[in-house]
This record gives C-alpha cells, sequence and structure tokens, in this order.
C-alpha cells in the first residue's frame, strides 16, 4: 500500500474514532466538557442553512469557515479524509466489493445523476431561506449522529430503546450496502454538503494534475477513483475527494498533487440543466408553506409537543434544529426522542421530551449545552432551576387525571409524584380528604393537586406514576416559558 | 418379484427405521427431561439473607455523637458500640446502603452526607473487609445523584467500590407481604454485611423517611406501589431486611419538602450520627431529631409490635458533644 493511502486511512480512522467516541462519552455522561459539538460547529452546510432560516450564525458555527477556508486550499479533503459517513461508505465498498478492474472502472465513471446532490443543495438552502431548514436530513454528519444515536445506542447492553430508531438505522444501512454496488453513492450523488464544498473546491489551489505527455490512457488512475472525478479525461475538481489514489495507480507517474494556477475561468459548472434547476427552486420555495400547511406546532400548540429546557420558540427552533440527535444522546434520562408525528412533518427528528421514557432532571443544562445551532439556547443550572429568583424555565405544565390517580379515583393512599417533585416548593400540594370505600367507613387519603404557576413540566412525576402504561399524571406543554402564547395562567409571567 | 402398486418393506428394513425411530424419539424426550422445569417457569426468588451478628442481650443497642465533624461521629458512635470489629470480620464482603437518591448537593439533605459514608467504608476495611460496596438505585438520573451528592467521589477515596445503578443486577426477590413482581439488587443478596446508612428527612406520606424507607433504594421498578400502603410495607421491609448496623445521618436534617427538598430553609443543621443494632431504636432516634415522637409514627410501633426492635429512646447511648 502506498504511502499516501495509508497516511489518508489514519486520518480517515482517526475521524471516524473521534466522531464515535464523543458520542460515547456524550452519552455515558462524561461530566467534562469535552468539545462534543465539535464536528457540527464545522458544518458549513448547517451554517449556511441556518444562516439562511434564521437570519443570524449561531456562535460556533462560525468554524465552518475553517473548512470552507480549508476547501479553498486542499479541495474537498473534508469528503476524503474527514467525514464518516464518506469512510463508512469507502470501507463497505472495501469491504464487499472484491471486483475486476474492469467493473472498478465501470463503477468509478462520472454518472450524471451524480448531479442530483446539487439540486438537493439548492433545495435545502432554497428552502431555509423560504423559512423551513431541512439541511439536516441529508446532511452526512446529522445523519450518521443520528443514526448512531437512535440505531445503534439502544441496541447497545443498557441502551434504551427509541422509537422511529429503525429509520434512522435502515436509511444509514441502505447507504452503506449500496455503497457495495457504487462506491460512495451517497457522496457522489445524493450529499448536500459534498455538493457545497464542491463549488468552493473548483477554486482550490491544490489540484490533482495530470501530465498529458506522460500519460497512456490506461486508466487505472480511474480504478479506485472515490469521487467518480475522471482523473484522466477532463478533470471534475468539484467531485473530487481527494483520496489520492490516483497517484499511486499511475505505473507512469503522470498524476500528481500539487499547487495549480487557477481554472480557466469561466470554470467547469456541474452537470445542471437550467429547467431543472429552475424547477428545483420554484418547488423549494413551496417547501415552506407546503410543510406548513400540514400543521405542526408552529400554528397552534401541542400539548405533548414538550421541547427541552431553553429551547426557542417553535418558528425560532425549527429554523435551526438540524435534527443531529445530540441533544437526545445528551440526555440523561432518555427522555428527549426524535419527534416522528408530534412536530409535524415540518419539525420530523427534532427532539420533544416523553415523560414515561424520561423526565427532565432538575438541574441538567445538557442539551442546551451540546446544541450546535442553539435552537436549545444554554442555560446555567441556576439560571434553569429558578435559584437565581426570577422564575424557573417551564417546559410545560403537569395535570392529574382524576379518572386514574389513586387518591382520587382509588380511595388508596399514593403521594409518589408529591415526592419527586424537584421545585421549591413542590408545584404538587395534598388536599386532605375522605374518600368513600365499598366497605365500610370511609378513608383518609391526600389527593394531589397541581400549583400550575410553580410547576416547570419536567415530567417526573409522569414518569415515576405508579400507575401503569399511561400515568395518572401528564404533563402538557401548556405554560412553558419558549411560547408567550401557550399560556395557562393570568398573570403569570415567563422567565 | 415386488409389485409396483402394492409397495412392501423388508424385515430388514422395518427393524432398521424403527430402531432409528426409537433413537430419534429417545434423544428428543431425553433432551426434554433435561430442560423440563417441574418446578415452575417463574425463575426462583432469592431469599433475603439476615446480616446481623449474634451479640449478648448487655450489647448497647445504639449510641449517638454530637459534634462538628461527621467522620468523628460515625467514629465515636459505632466505637460505642464495640468498634466495627464486632460487626465486620476478615474477608467479609460488605454492602453500605446510604441514600443516594437524589440529584442534589450535600448541602440540600437530601442524600446522606459523605463523609459519613466515607468514614463507614475506612473503618469496614480497617476491620478486614476484602470489599465495600456502595450502592443505592436513585429516583433522579443515577449519574448525577453519585456525582452531585459528593458520595461517589469520598467512596471510592475511602476505597470502596461505587456501583451506580447502571452496573447493578436486579434479581427478583422473595418479599413476603410487599407487592408482587418486587426485585433486589444482586450485590446485597450475595453480601455477608449490609450497613443501612439513612438520612434524616421529612416525607409527606410516612412523616419521615429513615431507615426503614431507606430500603426502597435497593428495590428495583414497582418499589412505587409500596406507598399505597405505607406503613405496613416499612414494616415489611424492616421484617425482611435485618442489616448487620444501622447508622442514622442526622448531620443536616430536611425538615421541610422531604424527600427531595432543594431550599436551604428547609435544612437544620443537627450535626450528630446513631448507630445501632436494632433499626427499631434508630429509626425512633432519627424522628426525634426531627421533632417526632417515635409513637405518632405508625411504621415504628407496626415494627415494634413485630418484635424488630424496641422504640425507647432511653436504650440509645447518647455520647454528648466531641
Amino acid at each position: 500500500m502506498n504511502w499516501t493511502t495509508r497516511i489518508r486511512i489514519v486520518y480517515q480512522a482517526t475521524f471516524l474514532v473521534i466522531f464515535v467516541w464523543l458520542l460515547a462519552r456524550l452519552a455515558a455522561g462524561d461530566p467534562r466538557a469535552l468539545p462534543y459539538s465539535a464536528f457540527l460547529h464545522g458544518d458549513p452546510l448547517s451554517a449556511i442553512g441556518v444562516t439562511l432560516a434564521a437570519g443570524t450564525l449561531p456562535g460556533a458555527l462560525i468554524w465552518a469557515l475553517v473548512l470552507i477556508a480549508l476547501t479553498l486550499v486542499l479541495g474537498r479533503v473534508f469528503c476524503g479524509w474527514i467525514c464518516p459517513l464518506g469512510t463508512l461508505q469507502q470501507l463497505s465498498s472495501w469491504l464487499f466489493s472484491p471486483r475486476s478492474r474492469r467493473e472498478s472502472l465501470q463503477v468509478n465513471r462520472y454518472r450524471r445523476w451524480y448531479a442530483l446532490k446539487t439540486y438537493i443543495l439548492a433545495a435545502v438552502l432554497v428552502a431555509a431561506l423560504a423559512g423551513t431548514l431541512q439541511s439536516g436530513l441529508f446532511d452526512p454528519l446529522s445523519l450518521t449522529a443520528r443514526a448512531l444515536a437512535s440505531g445503534l445506542w439502544p441496541v447497545l447492553p443498557g441502551g434504551r430503546p427509541v422509537p422511529g430508531g429503525w429509520l434512522a438505522a435502515l436509511l444509514f444501512l441502505t447507504i452503506l450496502v449500496a455503497s457495495r454496488w457504487i462506491p460512495r453513492v451517497f457522496c457522489r450523488g445524493l450529499c448536500p454538503l459534498g455538493a457545497l464544498l464542491g463549488v468552493f473546491s473548483r477554486f482550490a489551489i491544490f489540484r490533482i494534475h495530470r501530465v498529458s505527455d506522460a500519460c497512456n490512457s490506461c486508466k487505472l488512475c480511474a480504478f479506485a477513483c472515490q469521487g467518480a472525478d475522471e482523473p484522466l479525461g477532463n478533470h471534475r475538481v468539484s467531485e473530487c475527494h481527494v483520496c489520492l489514489n490516483c497517484l499511486p495507480g499511475c505505473p507512469e507517474n503522470a498524476m500528481s498533487y500539487r499547487a495549480l494556477p487557477p481554472l480557466p475561468s469561466p470554470p467547469p459548472k456541474p452537470d445542471l440543466s437550467r429547467r431543472y434547476l429552475f424547477g428545483t427552486v420554484l418547488g423549494a420555495f413551496a417547501v415552506a408553506p407546503l410543510l406548513r400547511a400540514t400543521g405542526g406546532g408552529r400554528d397552534a400548540a401541542r400539548p405533548r409537543l414538550i421541547r427541552p429546557p431553553g429551547a426557542l420558540g417553535e418558528p425560532e427552533f425549527l429554523q435551526r434544529c438540524v435534527k443531529c440527535s445530540l441533544c437526545q444522546q445528551a440526555c440523561p434520562t432518555g427522555a428527549l426522542q426524535p419527534a416522528i408525528a408530534q412536530a409535524g412533518v415540518e419539525g420530523f427528528w427534532s427532539p420533544v421530551l416523553v415523560p414515561r421514557r424520561g423526565w427532565c432532571e432538575f438541574a441538567c443544562v445538557r442539551c442546551g449545552e451540546v446544541c450546535p445551532t442553539q435552537a436549545i439556547s444554554r442555560l446555567t443550572a441556576v439560571r434553569k432551576t429558578g435559584y437565581d429568583g426570577r422564575p424557573p424555565v417551564s417546559i410545560g405544565t403537569a395535570f392529574i387525571d382524576r379518572g386514574r390517580c389513586l387518591p382520587w379515583a382509588m380511595s388508596t393512599p399514593c403521594i409518589v409524584c408529591e415526592e419527586m417533585c424537584p421545585t421549591d416548593p413542590k408545584a404538587i400540594w395534598f388536599e386532605v380528604a375522605d374518600e368513600p370505600v365499598r366497605e365500610g367507613t370511609a378513608r383518609r387519603v391526600q389527593r394531589p393537586r397541581v400549583d400550575a404557576a410553580k410547576c416547570v413540566g419536567c415530567g417526573i412525576c409522569e414518569n415515576k406514576c405508579p400507575v401503569g402504561e399511561e400515568a395518572a399524571i401528564r404533563v402538557a406543554s401548556v405554560g412553558e416559558t419558549r411560547d408567550p402564547l401557550n399560556r395557562l395562567l393570568a398573570g403569570e409571567n415567563p422567565s | 418379484m415386488t409389485d409396483p402398486y402394492r409397495p412392501s418393506i423388508t424385515r430388514r428394513e422395518a427393524a432398521l427405521r424403527l430402531s432409528a425411530a426409537a433413537v430419534a424419539a429417545a434423544a428428543v424426550g431425553g433432551g426434554a427431561l433435561v430442560f423440563h422445569n417441574r418446578r415452575s417457569v417463574v425463575a426462583a426468588a432469592a431469599p433475603i439473607p439476615d446480616w446481623r451478628v449474634p451479640l449478648p442481650a448487655s450489647a448497647p443497642k445504639a449510641a449517638a455523637a454530637r459534634g462538628s465533624d461527621p467522620g468523628t461521629n460515625v467514629r465515636r458512635a459505632v466505637a460505642a458500640l464495640g468498634g466495627m470489629e464486632s460487626f465486620v470480620h476478615q474477608g467479609e464482603v460488605v454492602l453500605i446502603k446510604p441514600n443516594i437518591g437524589w440529584d442534589r448537593l450535600p448541602e440540600q439533605a437530601a442524600n446522606t452526607d459523605p463523609q459519613v459514608v466515607a468514614e463507614l467504608v475506612r473503618l469496614c476495611l480497617a476491620a478486614g473487609a476484602k470489599k465495600v460496596i456502595v450502592t443505592d438505585i436513585s429516583c433522579n438520573d443515577p449519574r448525577r445523584c453519585f456525582a452531585r451528592s459528593g458520595i461517589a467521589a469520598a467512596a471510592a477515596a475511602a476505597g470502596a467500590e461505587v456501583l451506580e445503578a447502571q452496573r447493578l443486577r436486579m434479581v427478583p426477590a422473595a418479599l413476603p407481604g410487599l407487592s408482587a413482581g418486587l426485585e433486589v439488587v444482586e450485590e446485597i443478596v450475595r453480601a455477608d454485611r449490609v450497613i443501612n446508612v439513612p438520612v434524616v428527612k421529612h416525607h409527606s406520606l410516612s412523616k419521615a423517611t429513615l431507615g426503614m424507607k431507606n430500603w426502597f433504594g435497593v428495590m428495583g421498578r414497582g418499589r412505587n406501589r409500596l406507598h399505597q400502603d405505607i406503613n405496613r410495607a416499612l414494616a415489611e421491609l424492616g421484617a425482611t431486611f435485618r442489616p448487620t448496623l444501622t447508622v442514622v445521618d442526622a448531620t443536616r436534617v430536611l425538615v421541610a419538602n422531604g424527600p427531595v427538598g432543594g431550599s436551604l430553609a428547609d435544612v437544620r443543621a443537627v450535626g450528630a450520627v446513631a448507630a445501632g443494632t436494632d433499626p427499631v431504636l434508630c429509626d425512633a432516634w432519627g424522628a426525634a431529631q426531627l421533632g417526632l415522637a417515635p409513637g405518632s409514627l405508625p411504621f415504628v410501633e407496626d415494627a415494634e409490635r413485630r418484635g424488630l426492635g424496641r422504640a425507647d429512646l432511653a436504650l440509645v447511648k447518647e455520647l454528648g458533644t466531641s
């Protein structure tokens, strides 16, 4: 194996290990402030998407400029050397696809449909401009994190089930398996981040160069070409992953990777049809109103659309959430789950709190700490709990189901919801009452009541309620701090 | 000649095939017998061992020490009972069960004081214990509870093996008189000695959460159903779990909004620790730190009626302030 290949594999393996390791540390609740969102902070697709949708570039996403600068110098090294999804596809195609040289040349030829990724890029960016951010669905970093958090982690020992996780896992496995027939099929044909980096890599200083006099057109350079960028003919710079497989492949030493003068202007454009592009842009403008017409949480608050603490108001939240699952992975109780239907089509895979799976730990602010786009704003534990004297951050309000509650309906003593309630003073208090029993005299019980002004909607009452399947106390989103319209009590002051 | 329309079989063939069938039947039947469980399809429930050490009738039942240093209080109280060597012997595995139920800081008094736990770990190891396990099944996220209570760090530094809930194995347990389908921590069933280390707190149903209530923390899911008849459940727990020692932490006492608390206004600095071999007496002493007469707690009365101990505070050796 050639040394350039060896170095590249070391880089790819290192970045893949770091990516998975950070997710593992996040799930293990590592108290250290590791750079959990580093990969997503450096993601130009998320940065540009959020900027177009929200009209602002949240803090650490400025790191995306580093990757853009790197691409302007070295080309799409992110794709060939860093991206975990690219590495895994390459691994899959190498493992499962022992093929002849003739076949290899065949599968590594450029296909016209590879331009699809550029249409996808145009569509998500235009849709973002029109107000709905869907780039995260196609972003390779979000996609990989999602598949690992919802598909792999639940399967590991001690893992917690994630309903719908199989969707993310299935998509991910399909991509990997498809690489057996077309290497890096996602990168070549679908990845909007790759398409975006391709826009910049056309201006890269370092590029692949072929000395045409030394070349005898043996086509061995294309044998292991990852980007299907045809180094032999008119090299498609914007498709090139800079895997450098063509260099050692050439028996005549005709290939090199070096600083080159700018491409003749105008630089070669991606294979886009003007009509299709026009149609894509037009269609993408329709995406936002169409998604909204399906009725998510934007137009009217939904009771079970309980967002993480510190989440922005629903429209602002959806303009920033890239569906990367980091908050879900960070949640210590497993309360945060991907929304399948709760947030409408637009909010597909955005995080919702499901109290029967977990509760929002009172002094925990991890989800906001790891959110790469500040769709969940950073809170301090003191701010969230209200120990600073202001009202605590609320994500909803608990409601007692008097038909299921043991003291209310069964004349049976139970105080678990009150016992668990973390606020100061407790939001659940008791009304002492003598409840009738079928035989004998009345029984004295403490009937729980919710003080809505004190309840923060953390959901530990619902989670710990001893009434099986559906709890006798349930949280709804009303009263959440983030939405000044989703209120319950007059005179209640959101913090 | 064989008639193709009336197939027949030779004696030899018939014998061979019959014996093959017999062997196959014997193999299947034998296999079924091997795997057949005559008793029950439910895994046998583990009996809860008795961890008490036989003591002379004249031995003090409990001792209480006061002072600003929780570690010193523990040492003095245990010494007054004859020292940890009377309870923990060479090579034994000791399980210490503090209250690590809540994601709260030590100052908020929702969990056992970390210094009390650490001192007990040191005493057990000095007495020759092979291993000291510190564990609890928290109500809040266990990682946060173990970290923020300060107990994980303090106990580990003292030499204990700290087991968070994620690392615990649960086994079905024989808990007569309690709700069905309960499980207990496997480590407690295997331990040679068990020390129960509750913290004194207010509780809205049982009025006080003390030693007998602390056994909730060795049980898994389903334990929240025990609140429906809490006083009887607590006495049952007292009858089921017979610890070597009970060490009641009244370093700080949560007098309201228990058992979670949160506000420092609900915390009283009492600065006392009691150790005892009589769990009923220990709970009675703990109740007194909250200003409750033992007679006002139905579960203490019930436990006394069952002969699990005496609730007579005069039996507690008060060691005074150090």
